[in-house]
């Protein structure tokens, strides 16, 4: 397990109840009872279609008509489909271009804003509030932004048509992304900053190591942990890109996602069995890249 | 102690109840049949200010005529609207009474049985032969399926024509009695009247997919292009006639300078939001648009002229394109009889369709009627249909018209050569078809 | 010295990403055609306070406010219900196959929405909840990161409270009531925060779900109205619109700032 989920100092006897006594009391009964709602929820709309999506790869499916069994078609079809290739391109790099930037901004900004300075608080805020706006409005103020008369051609004096070239509009959407998810990934990162404990930085200071070392040998290391976290987190929001890509470009110009590209194979051309097959490789991606992440993490753990 | 254990046990499960409860009752939602005789449709359309206006007035009369019939109106946004309505009705959760353009019906809606053909008894008629009598032969096409069952009657019927800004040709020293009648001189009318000052002297509407769709398959028509090949197996993209058609759009689009694709048309809140606000000097219209740019612009619309569309042959026949909207009746509908009586109620406005919206009901004789009279250049929009024909649609089309919208985007946009985009875009049609 | 330096370019930075949102403010304010002219002036000419009122005159948008706002609300008591619930039964009972479960709902954790939704529109199809709030509300009624943070936040209430209240003869109900639950407030207040943004932020779902204008919710609304206003004319209503529905989620933002930072932590599963 990761050890971010070290728990604080508690007061002796609170805690979880042993996974096993020697005989179940009634009264754990009705506590077993209570978890039925969510449990019931999760079973329906959770584990159900989790199964379900992995069966409907394997067929030919427009709703209106049977289900018709094809085998691994769909999975041969997208193994050769230049559309979903392109799909997966568009999202790495949207993942990647975003969230790098957006971790190493995040990081940056909370080792330089993690005092408790009054006047730090708002900064920090300015930081914390695109997290806090819904991703469909604020596409459509990107979209004005983006605009080749818009904030962001005027500020810089650039005359870039952003969201009507391949060469730029997958750019576009990298910066709308960095802007609205540095802010979470700082939250983070104050966060397992705050929970560092004070000593190791003191220790540090007293070597005599300059601030650039104090980060990259006492920092860094202990932040490890979180990082891995906020990576796998990032590599998961990336994938899940949808409503940027709608709103600024409808997925034109090598901006249609994978998630945009599952919506339009099973919804604009019914093809729900091989949009499945879609969400069953992009599953398997998730999970691998995760483990690799945390497997990355763990052996450089100091 | 026991009564309050008893007593909080009890909250829970009511707690659970009503959560469930809720979902059941938001589930009993669904479509009303009213045991008591009383009637009620639903009926979609997109969005189309002078249409959906005459569909409301349409819809109270027939509500008035029928008491016991309650029509539930609803308009979808036009960007969404394929989305939707495929969703809808491949989900069963569709409307009784659609209104879809050829294109779907036929490349989407057939292929999937989502639609049931049309009954005669509607319209007063005891056989589809009957009823099929009343239109120009022909102009139904575009609702019947391969084996020529026919699913719909239109709602409105556009041939092709083109509108100049007269003020903008004076401005340029041209002269508007004699437009251009070739895309070539679409170019050279085009940079006289950017020297003039008007810089967008033609262009193209880049909104959804099925836009896109419509000009390069008009272009494709006149320079001998096609998506599908004539027996629809296999697609047709790279042949030389497609290429011309790409060829001939990134020239009037991109290389003649006569206006830039990023800005114009992008920015158009409705279609023709640049022709009817006096920014752009020609473009491709249908009978429809001179009469929405009448309603929201009369003052630019006075200085509007409709005139043939121009050719990419002067020396070969003209040739056009036509396409059509239908009303029809979703398969699912349980009131399919109460249905087709209201379509043909719709049906039966065609005058009022003529002279309120410009919607064409190709009936016989519908030109010389006296409301087509009324409608200005009346003779070019005659015209137009003489040398149109229906688009050729295959299976997975909305695949194919994303894959046509890509490569317009690719040509046009981002300047890439049209063969490589073409034989790219050809592969990807390849593809949809065939599976 | 150097950390002067080091903030100030910090608050450079945080004045540009705020520059975002004064423009999508300011140019909501502003006459149509000053939004987009050359060369950009921020301050309009004159304040345009009707262009609020623009959404509401020509969309349905008061209707997709008040369905995301009720959906918005009844997904986040149900999920705080059968969150707090479940994190109670999970944190402080022991039953056969307990672990188990806990295990299979954080596994949901590792499979976004995108990866089911398919088959579970198919069965909210089979249900009969399409175009209906029940599709909306009941599929997002529980998280698995609502039960992560409300049995992380109950196993610190003290044993020997709930001990001292099963001898006084309260039931396991009323133990949660009473004495749980008032000490969870905390967790509790910032779970449903963060529910709330979550629902509020939703696109996806309910675009496939409701999208019918009696049940559409604002992000699809939105998105509808920007579809259908993509040009010059329509910016100041889109902006108004625009930062109407970024309103309720920046304020509440503002108002329990360090609610919805715990939130967002404790999301990562940190404390």
């Amino acid at each position: 397990m990761t050890t971010t989920t070290a728990r604080t100092v508690r007061v002796s006897g609170s805690g979880r109840a042993p996974a096993r006594r020697r005989r179940v009391h009634g009264r754990d009964l009705v506590g077993a009872a209570l978890s039925l709602p969510a449990l019931l929820l999760f079973a329906f709309f959770a584990i159900y279609p989790g199964l379900r999506v992995f069966y409907l790869s394997l067929f030919d499916y427009s709703l209106t008509a049977p289900p018709e069994f094809v085998g691994l078609d769909n999975f041969r079809f997208l193994a050769e489909d230049p559309r979903f290739r392109q799909a997966v391109l568009n999202s790495v790099f949207y993942t990647v271009g975003t969230y790098l930037p957006a971790l190493a901004l995040a990081l940056a900004l909370a080792v330089a804003l993690r005092r408790k300075t009054r006047g730090l608080g708002w900064v920090r805020l300015l930081y914390f509030l695109p997290v806090a706006t819904s991703w469909v409005a604020i596409s459509v103020v990107w979209r004005l932004v983006l605009h080749p008369d818009g904030l962001l051609n005027e500020t810089f004096h650039l005359d870039v048509n952003w969201l009507t070239s391949s060469s730029t509009a997958r750019w576009a959407l990298v910066i709308m992304g960095i802007w609205k998810e540095t802010g979470f990934f700082l939250i983070l990162f104050l966060a397992g900053l705050a929970r560092m404990p004070e000593e190791v930085h003191e220790a540090a200071l007293v070597d005599g190591a300059n601030p650039w070392q104090r980060f990259w040998r006492v920092t860094f290391p202990l932040l490890k942990p979180i990082t891995a976290i906020c990576s796998v987190i990032a590599v998961i929001r990336g994938f899940q890109a949808f409503s940027p890509q709608v709103v600024l470009t409808g997925g034109a110009f090598d901006t249609e996602v994978v998630n945009l590209f599952v919506y339009k194979t099973a919804f604009e051309s019914a093809r729900m069995g091989r949009a499945s097959a879609v969400a069953v490789l992009m599953f398997a991606l998730l999970i691998a890249v995760t483990l690799v992440q945390l497997r990355v993490f763990r052996r450089t753990d100091t | 102690m026991t009564t309050h254990r008893h007593r909080r046990r009890f909250m829970a499960f009511v707690l659970a109840a009503a959560v469930a409860g809720t979902g059941a009752l938001a589930a009993c939602g669904g479509d009303d049949e009213g045991g008591d005789g009383n009637v009620t449709l639903t009926f979609w359309t997109h969005t189309h200010p002078p249409m959906i206006e005459l569909n409301k007035t349409l819809i109270a009369e027939y509500q008035s005529k029928n008491p016991n019939v309650k029509i539930e109106y609803q308009q979808v946004p036009n960007t969404e609207f394929a989305t939707k309505m495929l969703t809808s009705l491949s989900t069963g959760a569709g409307p009784d009474i659609i209104n879809m353009d050829d294109n779907a019906l036929r490349g989407e809606y057939f292929p999937k049985r989502l639609l049931s053909p049309v009954d005669p008894a509607g319209f007063g008629k005891s056989s589809v032969a009957e009823v099929e009598a009343e239109y120009v032969p022909g102009t139904l096409d575009g609702a019947k399926d391969a084996e020529g069952k026919l699913y719909g009657v239109p709602s409105e019927f556009n041939g092709t024509a083109f509108a100049i800004n007269t003020k903008h040709f004076k401005d340029a020293g041209l002269d508007p009695a004699t437009p251009p009648k070739t895309w070539q001189e679409v170019i050279d009318y085009g940079k006289k009247l950017n020297a003039a000052g008007h810089k967008q002297a033609f262009n193209f509407l880049y909104l959804h997919s099925g836009w896109y769709n419509q000009w390069f398959q008009t272009l494709a028509n006149q320079t001998g292009g096609s998506i599908l090949s004539a027996d629809g197996k296999t697609a047709a993209l790279n042949s030389p006639g497609s290429k011309k058609a790409l060829e001939l759009w990134v020239e009037l689009a991109r290389t003649s300078g006569i206006a830039d694709p990023k800005t114009s048309s992008r920015d158009a809140t409705a279609p023709y939001q640049d022709l009817a606000s006096g920014t752009q000097s020609m473009a491709i219209v249908y009978p429809w648009s001179m009469d929405q740019i009448k309603e929201s612009n009369p003052e630019t619309y006075k200085d509007l002229a409709v005139v043939p569309l121009p050719q990419a042959d002067a020396t070969a026949q003209p040739v056009s394109r036509v396409y059509g909207y239908f009303w029809a009746v979703n398969a699912a509908s349980k009131r399919k009889a109460e249905a087709w009586k209201f379509i043909a109620y719709l049906a039966s406005a065609r005058d009022r369709w003529l002279t309120d919206v410009s919607f064409v009901q190709p009936v016989k004789g519908w030109d010389t009627s006296a409301a087509a009279k009324q409608i200005p250049f009346i003779d070019v929009i005659a015209q137009a249909y003489a040398n149109g024909r229906y688009d050729q649609v295959g299976p997975h089309w909305n695949e194919v018209q994303d894959t046509i919208h890509k490569a317009v985007d690719q040509a046009v946009f981002d300047g890439k050569p049209v063969d490589q985009v073409l034989n790219e875009a050809n592969e990807a049609v390849q593809r949809s078809i065939g599976s | 010295m150097k950390r002067l330096l080091v903030w100030a370019l910090a608050t450079a930075g945080g004045l540009a990403f705020a520059a975002v949102l004064a423009y999508a403010v300011l140019s909501a304010l502003k006459p149509g055609g000053e939004v987009l002219a050359v060369p950009l002036r921020w301050w309009p000419s004159r304040f345009e306070w009707h262009n609020f009122a623009l959404p509401f005159e020509q969309t349905p948008f008061a209707r997709y406010y008040a369905n995301s706002v009720f959906v918005g609300v009844t997904v986040t008591l149900l999920n705080l219900v059968t969150c707090t619930l479940a994190g109670y039964s999970f944190s402080k009972f022991s039953y056969p196959g307990r672990n188990v479960a806990f295990v299979v709902v954080l596994a949901t954790l590792m499979v976004p929405l995108e990866v089911i939704y398919v088959p579970l529109y198919a069965l909210i199809y089979d249900l009969g909840w399409v175009n209906s709030f029940a599709g909306l509300i009941i599929p997002a009624g529980t998280s698995a990161f609502g039960i992560f943070l409300m049995r992380q936040a109950i196993d610190s209430v003290p044993d020997e409270l709930l001990e001292a209240a099963r001898l006084d003869g309260a039931g396991v109900l009323r133990t949660l009531l009473t004495i749980v639950g008032p000490l969870v407030r905390g967790p509790m207040a910032a779970l449903a925060l963060f529910i709330f943004l979550m629902n509020w932020d939703s696109h996806l779902w309910p675009l496939l779900v409701a999208s019918d204008d009696d049940h559409r919710t604002l992000p699809v609304g939105l998105a509808a109205m920007q579809a259908n206003n993509l040009g010059a004319s329509g910016i100041p209503m889109m902006m108004a619109a625009a930062v109407l529905a970024l309103v309720p989620t920046v304020a509440l933002f503002l108002s329990l700032q360090k609610r919805f930072v715990e939130g967002v932590a404790m999301s990562a599963g940190l404390r």
